[in-house]
């Protein structure tokens, strides 16, 4: 095993909710592991090496912010990001990340601003703004806990296509669209999600899932268990108040 | 005066009397709601009653202790000086502070207003308050949840500068580039304040900073100082954009424990019993504010000398025979504020952290994350995580490589905790949320340790 490798794309600007909190939390627990990990910051411009990295993550941004780096995205970054998702690594992209990995963003007045089309999804400017913490049930990712905790604050509405599966069902919030109780989209190594809060932290059975994906090319098969008491018990202590709720 | 003025006074008075009676905690802003049901232009009609004019204080970190310089600052003139309560600073609450002073005839008995006003409500005051002087003192990442974003609200203040009555005068932080930027297309010039100082900076943003691009090109700010978050002196390299020349620069910044500074103010020394850059900030604005109103710069300097900490800002009281010190933070940058200079200016060892996720704290946690908790790991012997998302805490601490205690979510526990950990004779940090401030305070005044806070 050589260096894991994080790759944070746009970390100045697309960085509003926390999302420092999924990075260290992917590389920290790579390195508690006996890894060596690494962050590799990916800006505007032209960077080399991107082949090396094994988990990619893009945040959200304020508007002003993500029209900045719209361009840079289209022009210098497809094509190398595209590349190393078919070479095995993964993307975890949250919020505007997330919509970016789409056919389009569709805003209030019809105009329609073309996405990385990684995947088939897109989205709409919606009136309503949904803000609030969420669970999502995924047990069809066969994880333990089987559900996700995280907080949402979109107004888009994203809809995936007949394809493509879900990241999992909301059982408290409104996640992809408000409509269809689905939340998110998992596509083999490719993640998107509305949950920020800091997904990873309190969810580490996500961010172990989405670090063996990205290691399954590099022969890793397996990954050595942490005691994960503290995350798990915050997660359970969000998850029942959160549930508790709504019933 | 209309008959309904006076109407929704008494109603608002009678209200207040109400729940302090009952013990509903300081009644700040129910009389408020009451009489604007009764009479929905009650403050636009009690705050023509002023005579001197009123000032309202706004931005992100800093409205309290800077309302209270501006108050004793005004009070000194002298004057009577209407303010409302601290964290009561929607409309209702600056109702609320009017109602209290005013006599049943509907009369207002104050010749100033000073009002902390939250940055979504800057409109809605300055149309009923038409005041002489608003003060913007800077725009930090907060509470995102709440109000959405922050262009919009840099856009929301720069209307309602817009509306500022002919005479008045916009006092502004030029040392933030969003208000910099808003500052720079009013009609009117307002009054630039800022530091220059470029020893007592950094040379780098901090992670939570968040205005780090030229508002007019895109490109990434670059900063010969960083005071505060990312307040400081930015310029784009592409010449577009730069921070506005200072009419108040404050020079030659000198910090000393959690409660002195001292600094020059255009040739007037200027010293408060406050500590900490972003206090400097603080009583820069407020000196600002009170050269725009007209007075004279030794005056100033004399009252600012007389404020010390606001309420569960930087309180400080002693119990069992160890000292504490009560620190309030809402958001990244006046987190790392206070983190920093309890360890820098206090060599602080041992905290209480509270983190709540109720409406006034904004329920999204996830800024903690961009919180520089890494600050504690080299130095740091004692964290006890409490607060309703106590928890979530203790993880970010986990995650920050800082030894902490078990998280403790009953403040009543956790402060148990912390004495136990606690030799006589220490020195203990108290760092909470807005609402785990009330609680913890409350939980204190039960105790006998401090005295509640509406007979202060
Ligand atoms: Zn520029």
């Amino acid at each position: 095993m050589t260096t894991f490798t994080v790759g944070w794309l746009y970390p100045d600007l697309m960085n509003i909710y926390g999302d420092r909190g999924n990075i260290l939390t992917l590389v920290e627990r790579a390195r508690w592991r006996g890894f060596s990990a690494n962050v590799m910051e990916l800006g505007k411009g032209v960077h080399h090496g991107l082949e090396d990295v094994d988990v990619f993550f893009f945040g959200g941004g304020q508007d002003r912010e993500q029209a900045l780096v719209y361009d840079d995205l289209l022009e210098l970054k497809a094509e190398p990001l595209t590349r190393a998702l078919a070479g095995g690594a993964a993307l975890l992209a949250v919020c505007g990340g997330y919509q970016l990995l789409g056919h389009y963003y569709q805003t209030a007045q019809g105009e329609r601003f073309p996405g990385l089309g990684l995947l088939d999804l897109h989205t709409e400017a919606g009136a309503r703004r949904c803000i609030g913490n969420v669970v999502v049930d995924v047990s069809g990712l066969g994880l333990e806990p089987s559900t996700l905790i995280g907080f949402e604050n979109h107004s888009g509405r994203t809809f995936l296509g007949p394809q493509l599966t879900p990241l999992g069902r909301v059982m408290a919030g409104s996640g992809n669209n408000g409509e269809d109780g689905t939340e998110g989209v998992a596509a083999g190594n490719i993640f998107g999600t509305y949950l920020h809060g800091s997904l990873l932290p309190k969810n580490p059975h996500l961010a172990d899932h989405i670090t063996t994906a990205a290691l399954q090319r590099r022969g890793v098969r397996s990954l050595p268990v942490l005691d994960d008491a503290l995350e798990l018990e915050a997660h359970r202590r969000v998850r029942d108040r959160e549930l508790a709720g709504r019933r | 005066m209309p008959v309904r003025t006076a109407l929704a006074v008494v109603a608002g008075k009678a209200t207040g009397s109400l729940s302090r009676l009952t013990g509903r905690g300081g009644g700040t802003t129910f009389p408020g709601d009451v009489a604007r049901y009764v009479d929905p232009q009650v403050l636009r009609r009690l705050a023509r009653d002023l005579k001197g004019g009123a000032v309202i204080v706004t931005g992100t970190n800093g409205k309290t202790t800077t309302s209270r310089l501006v108050h004793a600052v005004l009070e000194g003139i002298p004057a009577r000086v209407v303010a409302n309560r601290a964290g009561a600073n929607l409309i209702y609450g600056a109702t609320a502070a009017a109602i209290a002073v005013a006599g049943v005839d509907g009369r207002l008995r104050a010749d100033w207003g000073v009002f902390e006003i939250d940055e979504a409500t800057l409109p809605a005051a300055v149309d009923e308050i038409q005041p002489r002087a608003v003060l913007v003192l800077n725009l930090f990442r907060d509470q995102l949840d709440r109000y959405g974003e922050l262009e919009l609200m840099a856009r929301t203040i720069q209307r309602a500068l817009e509306q500022l009555p002919e005479q008045s005068v916009a006092v502004l932080n030029a040392d933030d580039p969003r208000i910099g930027e808003l500052g720079s297309h009013l009609r009117r010039k307002p009054l630039w304040f800022g530091l220059d100082d470029r020893g007592a900076g950094a040379q780098s943003l901090p992670h939570a900073a968040d205005a780090r691009t030229c508002p007019r090109c895109g490109a990434t700010l670059v900063f010969d100082a960083v005071y505060v978050g990312h307040d400081g002196e930015y310029r784009c390299p592409n010449g577009d954009f730069a921070r506005p020349a200072l009419d108040i620069a404050g020079r030659h910044l000198r910090l000393e424990g959690l409660d002195w500074l001292g600094l020059n103010l255009d040739g007037q020394i200027v010293e408060a019993r406050l500590g900490g850059t972003y206090n400097a900030y603080n009583v820069t604005a407020a000196y600002a504010v009170g050269r725009a109103l007209g007075l004279e710069p030794a005056y100033i300097a004399e009252r600012l000398k007389t404020v010390a900490a606001a309420f569960g800002r930087q309180e400080r009281f002693e119990a069992t025979g160890r000292r504490f010190t009560i620190l309030l933070a809402k958001n990244p940058t006046g987190f790392n504020s206070v983190l920093r200079d309890s360890i820098e200016l206090a060599r602080g060892k041992r905290y209480l952290i509270a983190l709540n996720d109720r409406i006034a704290d904004g329920t999204d946690v996830s800024w903690i994350w961009d919180v520089d908790f890494e600050l504690l790991k080299p130095s740091v012997q004692i964290v006890v995580p409490s607060g309703d998302r106590a928890h979530d805490l203790a993880v970010r601490l986990k995650y920050a490589g800082v030894k902490a205690e078990a998280p403790q979510a009953d403040l009543g526990r956790a402060l148990d905790r912390l004495l136990e950990l606690t030799p006589e004779g220490e020195h203990a940090f108290l760092l909470c949320t807005y609402t785990a401030m009330l609680d913890l305070r409350a939980l204190l005044v039960r105790r006998g340790w401090l005295r509640p806070y509406w007979s202060t």
